[in-house]
């Protein structure tokens, strides 16, 4: 690949970086919208009230069984059209539903991992349900949830990319429309793809200090 | 919502149903030994091995799907007539690639997991590596592989959905078309959606039967 031009890649960075602005921040406010239901239906399907854990099985079940596309054209063309959405903000109620289905499970988990004790006790001592999820089981289960939350939010931000379907210039559509103006698409998708490889990679080493920050002190 | 015209539309979407399949097919059918490759490679004395193994891992599921999908379209045929693949090549090509570094790791842990007695005790009784990870080792592991390598592959038919981006005509793409034609998303999406989560939920059920085959008799 002698002939490989890096000449391509400084002329359109302008352009790339901004498009990767766009996907920061659309990856950013999936992420937010994701942890909030991702938490809402993990307590709903944890909790006593027979139809709300229906509600929330039935909600985890639908949306980590649809593909995320199909869940970006019913926030796009059906949602975003009746409720006049623009693109950006279809493609974060999408993402958000749709990664929300797979934070829940996470979140769920970790809730679980929590020592049963932890619960009696909190009882016993007369805490409130809200007060002692709050205060004694959710900073408990925090631990339990990093490693798979994290990588979970790392395909949440390779998933910003289905945005260009929509027809929302983020990296990844910008990218396209830019290999094929210049006719070089080899340096272009390929300068895409190193934006993407140092998000990534950033986030994977972020993992190991995100736990170490949650670990148990001794 | 008109129920007669999700039925009514329902036809039409099928014909991309045997495209869908076909693409998770053929991407099964390749990802499956080049996953299998990879992990030996990773799990290799060799250097060289466990570095090029790495760095595939590393580089594949580090970048979007979609970036891929237009890698393989867009920029591989620059590099010769030998890479000008049809959409539907491309796809497969791009979901292969993709899927194996996910199996990768899924095969990966599983002979991790094997006992490392076992191992030691098939070197001490004189037998070849090869002979024994294919007659010891990856026997023992396919029961720990089963659940997350079935998990890997339900997401690639949710993910078939992305070859929409290049253009080949599966049940996703032929619904864009029905959306723009008919001026009315939500009956299409819904025909759509209902088409998946038959699909995925089918898929699940597999995978238990496959669990329950693959354990421990006692």
């Amino acid at each position: 690949m002698s002939d490989f031009d890096f000449d391509i890649i400084w002329t359109t960075w302008p352009i790339l970086r901004d498009a990767t602005w766009i996907s920061i921040k659309l990856f950013v406010l999936s992420l937010i919208l994701a942890t909030a239901i991702g938490l809402a239906v993990a307590l709903m399907r944890m909790s006593k009230i027979t139809p709300l854990r229906w509600f929330a099985a039935i909600y985890v079940w639908i949306f980590r069984g649809l593909p995320a596309l199909v869940i970006l054209f019913f926030a796009f063309f059906w949602l975003g059209n009746n409720l006049g959405l623009t693109p950006f903000q279809s493609a974060i109620l999408g993402l958000g539903v749709s990664s929300g289905a797979y934070k829940a499970e996470i979140i769920r988990a970790g809730l679980l991992a929590v020592d049963r004790g932890q619960y009696e006790a909190s009882e016993a001592l007369g805490f409130t349900k809200v007060h002692y999820m709050r205060r004694i089981i959710i900073p408990q289960g925090i631990r339990v949830m990093v490693p798979n939350y994290v990588s979970n939010s790392t395909l949440l931000f390779k998933s910003t990319s289905l945005a260009t379907v929509i027809g929302l210039n983020e990296l990844t559509g910008r990218a396209r429309q830019l290999a094929n103006s210049t006719f070089q698409p080899i340096e272009i998708l390929a300068a895409a793809g190193v934006i993407y490889l140092v998000f990534t990679s950033l986030m994977t080493l972020s993992q190991g200090f995100i736990e170490r920050r949650f670990a148990l002190k001794t | 919502m008109d129920v007669g015209f999700i039925i009514d539309i329902m036809p039409e979407i099928l014909e991309g149903f045997s495209t869908t399949v076909r693409l998770f097919l053929w991407s099964m059918l390749f990802s499956t030994p080049l996953g299998l490759a990879l992990a030996l490679m990773r799990l290799s004395p060799l250097g060289p091995f466990r570095w090029v193994a790495g760095f595939y891992g590393w580089l594949v599921r580090g970048i979007p799907l979609i970036l891929i999908m237009f890698y393989v379209f867009f920029a591989l045929p620059e590099f010769g007539e030998a890479f000008l693949l049809s959409p539907f090549w491309s796809a497969v090509a791009a979901l292969s690639v993709w899927t194996a570094s996910y199996q990768a790791e899924a095969i990966r842990s599983g002979v991790l997991a094997v006992d490392q007695g076992q191992f030691e005790a098939a070197e001490a009784l004189g037998m070849t590596k090869l002979h024994y990870m294919r007659r010891i080792v990856l026997p023992q592991s396919v029961r720990i592989i089963v659940p997350p390598f079935t998990g890997n592959a339900i997401n690639t038919l949710k993910q078939t959905s992305l070859a929409t981006v290049i253009t080949v005509p599966e049940m996703s793409l032929l619904t864009t078309r029905i959306i723009s034609r008919e001026f009315n998303a939500l009956e299409p999406l819904l025909a759509l959606a209902i088409i998946y989560l038959a699909l995925t939920t089918v898929l699940v059920f597999a995978q238990q039967g496959l669990e329950r085959a693959f354990r421990l008799k006692a």
